[in-house]
């Protein structure tokens, strides 16, 4: 550096040395600066899709006279806004990711002590008194002395129950029929497949809500109305399209070879489609599986339509009539339904994250 | 073991006929390497082989039986493929296990075989991993590993050395070279790479636009190449080609007279670069460029008739570029051929001129 004797030099004499340390030290305050206002939007457009789930919870855990009580509601948030706020500032202001992890485990303390103090005298099981109580409708009316008029509800379980069994059944039939299908779709030319691909998107855009007259009639006809063997097929036939074009992209990711590999090797085709190219789709099975069984866990519209017997509910229409009937008298009973039937699909979603997000991107990783 | 016929095989993909006609014996044993560039037909040709493309006529025996519809997996063939397609949800141990799934071998007796043919290829060490987990040359040793553990009557090795780098390439050639002396399976190789053939195999069928341009050792197909393209494709750097019109007994290109034996009209002579040498006669040309290969140096010439190579022994250059040399060579290592057909005038030569 010091011996410089290259004759195009004389172009660059009038150039001053550039000041690196100012200028790292700005592209650091800039980045900072950045992450905070990305942070603080972010907050502000997630606390409303937050929040009604916080109340949620917070009402189900905690309402005990049954009218829209908000003394706790407003406590609570007095300790959840300001530990959110806290928790970004502490993301801001910190030099280090030790600084970040202390602040952000002394907000967290502090947050769990006020909530304790706050709001934690207030909690109690009572409104989940469905789960053993089946005839719950009458005891919760009879603590405002009107019995008379409620409805018999049938036992939770029951439609936790038939929800599971559709969500179920609908999964393993959406998951079976899709990898064959795309499995066909991906490997073997036959005439009509384009437009079958382009119709499978087609027939995913299409609003379903205007064939439901339609399918009423149909299932009326083939005597599967009231049924939960018919809302099953309906539901199955709705998302398969989607789910047969999600499988295709991950088949057309499994190399030829491998297959070819397993025909050379002594397996007839079932068994190479068994052993060897089903493995290699397991993340998109297992995302199309979650994605199908969440979609029958929260079907309403068809539930409600074609279910009409009260042994036939499943928790969408359990939590439909609890807040029908029960609504005015306990709110606190209809959020822990809520809350009740919210708990496994977040579990679901929660183990089965990882796979989900692949679903997107739709390949084998090798 | 087995001995192979292709017999008038044709391979139809829809309307393109990718092979027309077929004819060809590899004898059991046998080490042969089909040659030509992409899209000659040849890797159709080793998947017809395999069972995964059914010949659309003629006839394909094994040991003189027609497998033409055999199933794939009925053949008892070993493949190793280009991308090696390692189960990669599978232990190594596992793929190599996986072709004697089917054959219904004793779990114990699997096993030792697999153990066995690890040893072979030198794998032992790493049974339990995974084929992500495997560098490139390690996944080509178990996808052969998986192709011998069956005992197969036939080997088949689509570019099985494409895909590894230019060092690990020079000794896996070797190693499949020895693997076939110890286990005298009949192999077949298929590759694009002149070197690989030449340097593995017994044989060379050189292939072009789905017919079989040509077959023999290595040796004939340098020496002797039957026709234009064969001479070009095989040998590196590449032969010379120079056309020109004969009348009289002698070529003129541009000038230069080559008195030629045994051959008259239209005529592209060949000139191996390393066959050529420079001297006091010959033809004349200036040195435009000069390539170090180590042990050898490639002169590019520029003459009259265009660049022309020459090959010449030793690691420091004799001559500088821009120096005016002349060009010589011994006419029994001149080829000439029929510029129409293309074809070899078998017992013709040219002299270099002056």
């Amino acid at each position: 550096m010091a011996a410089q004797t290259i004759p195009l030099a004389s172009t660059t004499t009038a150039e001053p040395a550039a000041d690196w340390d100012a200028l790292a030290a700005q592209a650091r305050a800039v980045r900072r600066t950045k992450a905070v206002v990305l942070y603080a939007f972010l907050i502000a457009v997630s606390l409303p899709i937050i929040l009604p789930y916080f109340w949620l919870v917070t009402i189900a855990f905690s309402a005990k006279t049954g009218v829209a009580e908000t003394a706790v509601l407003w406590r609570s948030m007095a300790v959840v806004v300001p530990a959110v706020v806290a928790f970004w500032l502490t993301a801001a202001l910190a030099q280090g990711r030790r600084q970040l992890w202390i602040g952000i485990a002394a907000v967290a303390a502090f947050a769990v002590f006020a909530f304790a103090l706050l709001v934690g005298p207030d909690l109690h099981l009572g409104n989940f008194i469905f789960l053993w109580e089946p005839d719950f409708a009458s005891v919760v009316r009879s603590r405002i002395g009107e019995v008379k008029g409620a409805v018999q509800f049938p036992n939770v379980w029951h439609a936790f129950g038939n929800s599971i069994l559709i969500a179920g059944a609908q999964t393993a039939i959406v998951v079976t029929v899709a990898s064959l299908a795309a499995y066909y779709l991906s490997r073997f030319q036959f005439p009509g497949r384009s437009s079958m691909l382009r119709s499978l998107l087609v027939l995913h855009a299409f609003p379903v809500l205007t064939l439901i007259v339609p399918m009423f009639l149909m299932l009326y006809w083939i005597g599967l109305l009231d049924t939960l063997s018919g809302v099953i097929l309906v539901l199955v036939a709705f998302e398969l399209p989607f789910a047969i074009f999600i499988m295709k992209g991950f088949f057309d990711a499994v190399p030829w070879d491998i297959e070819m590999s397993a025909l050379t090797d002594g397996a007839s085709r079932r068994q190479a489609f068994v052993s060897v190219v089903l493995p290699q789709v397991r993340n998109g099975i297992l995302a199309i599986a979650v994605f199908t069984f969440i979609r029958g866990w929260e079907e309403y519209i068809f539930v409600f339509t074609f279910l009409i017997r009260n042994s036939n509910w499943t928790m969408s229409l359990y939590m439909y009539w609890v807040r029908d009937d029960v609504m005015g008298v306990d709110y606190g009973v209809v959020s822990a339904v809520g809350v009740f039937y919210l708990v496994p699909s977040l579990i679901l979603y929660m183990a089965a994250q990882r796979y989900l997000m692949q679903m997107s991107i739709g390949g084998v990783k090798g | 073991m087995a001995k192979i016929e292709f017999r008038n095989v044709v391979k139809r993909f829809g309307a393109v006929e990718v092979i027309p006609d077929m004819n060809l014996v590899i004898e059991d044993g046998e080490f042969v390497a089909l040659l030509g560039p992409s899209g000659c037909g040849k890797s159709t040709s080793l998947f017809m082989l395999a069972g995964i493309y059914l010949p659309s006529g003629g006839e394909l025996l094994f040991d003189g039986h027609v497998v033409n519809e055999v199933e794939a997996r009925d053949r008892n063939v070993g493949i190793v493929f280009q991308s090696y397609a390692l189960y990669p949800h599978m232990s190594v141990r596992d793929n190599i296990l996986f072709p004697l799934r089917f054959k219904k071998t004793p779990r114990d007796e699997a096993l030792t075989k697999v153990k066995a043919v690890a040893d072979l290829v030198r794998v032992a060490e790493l049974l339990d991993r995974r084929p992500g987990e495997l560098s490139g040359g390690q996944q080509q040793r178990v996808a052969l590993a998986r192709a011998l553990v069956k005992e197969p009557q036939l080997l088949l090795l689509d570019e099985p050395l494409s895909n590894l780098d230019a060092s690990l390439r020079l000794s896996m050639r070797t190693e499949i070279k020895s693997l076939h002396e110890q286990l005298g399976v009949t192999t077949v190789l298929v590759t694009h790479d002149q070197i690989e053939a030449t340097t593995m195999a017994d044989r060379i069928i050189c292939m072009r636009a789905g017919r079989i341009e040509q077959v023999g050792t290595p040796d004939d197909l340098y020496l002797r190449p039957s026709s234009l393209f064969v001479a070009s494709f095989i040998g590196s750097p590449p032969i010379n080609l120079i056309a020109g019109e004969a009348e009289g007994g002698t070529v003129t290109v541009n000038g230069v007279r080559f008195p030629v034996d045994g051959a008259s009209g239209s005529l592209t002579m060949g000139l191996r670069p390393e066959l050529l040498r420079f001297g006091d006669t010959g033809f004349a040309g200036r040195i435009a460029q000069i390539e170090p290969m180590g042990r050898e140096i490639l002169y590019v010439v520029e003459t009259g008739m265009g660049a022309v190579r020459v090959l010449e022994q030793g690691s420091s250059a004799g001559h500088s570029p821009g120096e005016e040399v002349k060009v010589s060579f011994l006419p029994e290592n001149s080829l000439v051929f029929e510029t129409e057909r293309q074809k070899l005038i078998a017992g013709a030569h040219v002299r270099a001129p002056g």
